[in-house]
């Protein structure tokens, strides 16, 4: 096993995850619209965003989604499998914002075979506000290999 | 998220209700290894499973995979309707046409995933779509109607890949 792989045996309940920060951009928006075929002017027209009341174009509900799943895959390592995932979206980020995702391991149980961690997530802008809370179940290896 | 600049309030909820139950399905064709490799890069998630068939191949995969949440990030699969058919904010109304609500604003409001198994380039994807359920719920600017959707994925072995509730809004 990849001496980096997380197993289960590391991992306690209440402990938190470690952090990811992330500072989309305009560009960042623009190709996260184009690679999801999402025409909706908020994501890339600063003009029409403030006609909507909003300070400027606006980070996707999907791009808040996967920051979250982003970290979870980082934190895992390749051999930890994501089974459940949901976010929602709660308060709007713009390009310059800079969004940490982080999380909190709520439950670990664990059968013969594989670990099960159960998690709260939660996405925060440079203020502390929450933008996307959610939660996931992934599963770990229960061990590293001997030696 | 609140918005300004919208027209008058309206009331969604019983029209709603009457889709309940309504589905449809659409075939989304082929996962190509860049459009998933562009969806990644695009986040700006570098992860070697989505890149790199050896480590996935290491990590227990048959090759590079996508990211988890790939397909239901994708809004549309097929090529569209031309610019001057999109309405004025850019979206189009195909998103959900097995729930016919003239007039009416979605918004996202959040997804939960069942990851069944993991996406791979080559596979030919399904969506079947239904309307599980209606909610209504009191807002600050009135009554906000919230549509439950149900989506399945599946592959061309009618094996299930993923599932995913998602919550729409419309105002």
């Amino acid at each position: 096993m990849n001496p980096g792989q997380l197993t289960f045996d590391q991992v306690v309940e209440g402990a938190e995850l470690p952090t990811l920060t992330k500072r989309p951009s305009q560009v960042q928006l623009f190709r996260y619209s184009a690679v999801t075929w999402n025409a909706h002017r908020i994501h890339y027209d600063a003009e029409y965003a403030r006609y909507e009341g909003y300070p400027d174009v606006l980070v996707q509900a999907h791009l808040h989604g996967a920051f979250l799943v982003e970290m979870l895959m980082a934190w895992m390592g390749p051999q930890g499998r994501l089974l459940r995932f949901a976010w929602q979206n709660r308060a709007a980020a713009v390009p310059g914002d800079e969004l940490t995702c982080g999380g909190r391991v709520t439950r670990a149980y664990c059968d013969a075979e594989r670990g099960y961690v159960e998690c709260s997530l939660e996405e925060k802008n440079q203020r502390g506000e929450v933008c996307a809370p959610g939660s996931a179940l992934v599963s770990l290896p229960l061990k590293g290999a001997p030696g | 998220m609140a918005q300004q600049g919208t027209t008058g309030q309206r009331d969604y909820f019983a029209e709603a209700r009457s889709f309940i139950g309504h589905r449809d399905e659409q075939r989304l064709g082929c996962v190509t290894e860049v459009a998933l490799q562009r969806y990644a890069v695009a986040v700006g998630d570098l992860n070697p499973l989505y890149f790199d068939d050896q480590a996935a191949r290491a990590a227990g995969y048959p090759g590079i995979i996508a990211p988890p949440n790939f397909l239901s990030a994708v809004l549309g699969w097929q090529a569209g309707p031309p610019e001057g058919e999109l309405r004025p904010d850019g979206t189009t109304a195909a998103d959900v046409a097995f729930i016919a609500l003239p007039g009416a604003r979605l918004m996202g409001g959040g997804q939960e995933l069942e990851i069944v198994r993991p996406v791979r380039p080559g596979d030919e994807v399904t969506l079947e779509r239904r309307l599980a359920d209606v909610e209504k719920r009191e807002g600050k600017s009135g009554t906000l109607t919230l549509l439950k959707i149900e989506k399945r994925y599946r592959n061309q072995h009618d094996e299930l890949l993923l599932i995913c509730r998602e919550t729409l809004i419309a105002r």
